[in-house]
C-alpha cells in the first residue's frame, strides 16, 4: 500500500514536478478508495479513508476533520459522503464520482452475489443458512449499538441534548412518526437552544 | 414480487435524502415493510446482517433491499437512489463549505442535528432488535458482540461471521 515510489506514472500530457507522491488524480481516487472498501470490511471506513490519504500525503489531518465533521451533517451514509467531498476537493466533481464508485464497488458486486444466491433460490433459504444469518443479525445488532454509545454521548453533551434524543426516539420508536416533521420539529427546537447569541 | 424500477428507485432516493448519521433504520421499516410491503421484517435484519459482513458501507444493505423488491433492476435502482443524491450533494456542500464556515449558525445548526441522529440511532436499534431477538439465545449473542466490540478491537465482520457460525449451530 505505501509505496508511492512503484506506482506507475499518472496518465498525464504534461510532466509534473517531481515530489514526494504522486499528486491526486481521479484515477488514483478510484483506486485509493478501492482500496479503503476491501480494507473496510465491518466497518471503520472512516479510519481507514484517514490512513490511506495521509500515506499518499494528499490530505492534512484538519482538511480531514473538517470534511469528516461535514459529512456528518449531509444526509445519507457518512463513508460515501466522505469519498464525494473528499474526491470533489482534490479533484473536483471526476474526483467526486470516481471516489464513490471505487467506495462502493466491490461490496456491491459481493452483495448482488449473495443476494441473488440467498433470494433466488426455490423453496427459500435452507434452514442452517437461515439460522446462520440470524445469528450474524443479532451481531449487527451489537455492531449498531457500538455505533449509538458514542453519538449519544455526544448528543448529551449539547444543550437540551437529552430531552430532543428521547423525543426523537419516542416519535420514531413509540409513535412511528413520518421521519421528515420530527426532523423539522426537533432541529428547530433545537436551533431555538441553541441560537447564537449576541455579544457571544 | 416486482416492484417498478423506478419506483424502487424515487422511494431509495427519498429514503437516502432522509437519512442523517449513515442510518435510519426506523424510516427504511415504515416504508419498506409498512407501507410498500416490499420485504419483511426478517429480510430487514438478513440484509442489515449481509451488509455487516460486505466490504465496503454497511448500508450496502439496500442493494438487498433492492433486489428482493424488483429483481436486478431493483437492486440497481435501490443503490443509484440511496447513494447517488446525497453523494452529489456532499460534493456540493464541500465546495461551498468554505464560505459556510463562518456562518454563525452553524454550531447551533450541529448541536440541533446531533439529539436527532442519536435518537434516529436508537429507534434503529430498537426496530432491528424486535426483527432479531426472539429469545433468550439471541439476545446473548447480541449482548456478547456488543461487549467484545467495545472491550476489544476485534474486526467487526469477523464477530459477525463467528455470531453466523453459532447461529447455524445453535438452529435459532
Amino acid at each position: 500500500m505505501s509505496a508511492p515510489a512503484s506506482v506507475p506514472a499518472v496518465p498525464e500530457p504534461e510532466q509534473s514536478p517531481v515530489t514526494a507522491t504522486t499528486p491526486p488524480t481521479p484515477a488514483g481516487l478510484l483506486r485509493l478508495f478501492l482500496g479503503v472498501a476491501l480494507s473496510g470490511v465491518g466497518g471503520g471506513l472512516p479510519a481507514h479513508t484517514r490512513r490511506a490519504l495521509a500515506a499518499r500525503a494528499w490530505l492534512t489531518d484538519a482538511a480531514f476533520a473538517e470534511a469528516f465533521t461535514l459529512a456528518q451533517l449531509t444526509p445519507g451514509p457518512n463513508a460515501v459522503n466522505l469519498a464525494a467531498m473528499i474526491g470533489a476537493q482534490l479533484c473536483g466533481p471526476r474526483g467526486a464520482a470516481l471516489s464513490v464508485l471505487g467506495l462502493l464497488a466491490p461490496g456491491l458486486v459481493a452483495m448482488l452475489t449473495v443476494t441473488v444466491i440467498t433470494l433466488g433460490l426455490p423453496g427459500g433459504l435452507p434452514p442452517a443458512v437461515q439460522s446462520a444469518l440470524r445469528g450474524a443479525a443479532c451481531a449487527a445488532l451489537g455492531v449498531m449499538l457500538t455505533a449509538t454509545v458514542p453519538v449519544l454521548k455526544v448528543a448529551l453533551g449539547v444543550r437540551g441534548g437529552l430531552t430532543l434524543t428521547l423525543a426523537t426516539f419516542a416519535a420514531l420508536a413509540l409513535l412511528r412518526l413520518e421521519l421528515l416533521p420530527v426532523l423539522a420539529v426537533v432541529v428547530a427546537a433545537g436551533l431555538t437552544v441553541n441560537r447564537p447569541r449576541s455579544g457571544a | 414480487m416486482t416492484a417498478d424500477p423506478w419506483d424502487v428507485l424515487l422511494t431509495f432516493m427519498r429514503l437516502g435524502l432522509v437519512s442523517f448519521g449513515g442510518t435510519n433504520l426506523p424510516e427504511i421499516e415504515r416504508v419498506l415493510v409498512d407501507q410498500r410491503g416490499w420485504l419483511t421484517p426478517e429480510l430487514l435484519a438478513n440484509g442489515f446482517a449481509l451488509g455487516q459482513i460486505m466490504p465496503g458501507p454497511n448500508m450496502l444493505a439496500m442493494t438487498h433491499y433492492g433486489f428482493a423488491a424488483g429483481g436486478w433492476w431493483g437492486a440497481l435502482a435501490a443503490t443509484a437512489g440511496f447513494y447517488g443524491p446525497t453523494a452529489l450533494l456532499s460534493a456540493a456542500a464541500m465546495l461551498a463549505w468554505q464560505r459556510l464556515s463562518r456562518w454563525r449558525w452553524l454550531p447551533a445548526l450541529r448541536a440541533a442535528l446531533l439529539p436527532f441522529g442519536a435518537g434516529v440511532l436508537l429507534a434503529g436499534a430498537l426496530v432491528l432488535a424486535r426483527g432479531t431477538l426472539h429469545g433468550w439465545a439471541e439476545a446473548m449473542i447480541a449482548v456478547s458482540a456488543f461487549a467484545l466490540l467495545w472491550r476489544t478491537r476485534v474486526n467487526a465482520a469477523l464477530v459477525v461471521v463467528g455470531a453466523a457460525v453459532l447461529g447455524a449451530l445453535l438452529e435459532l
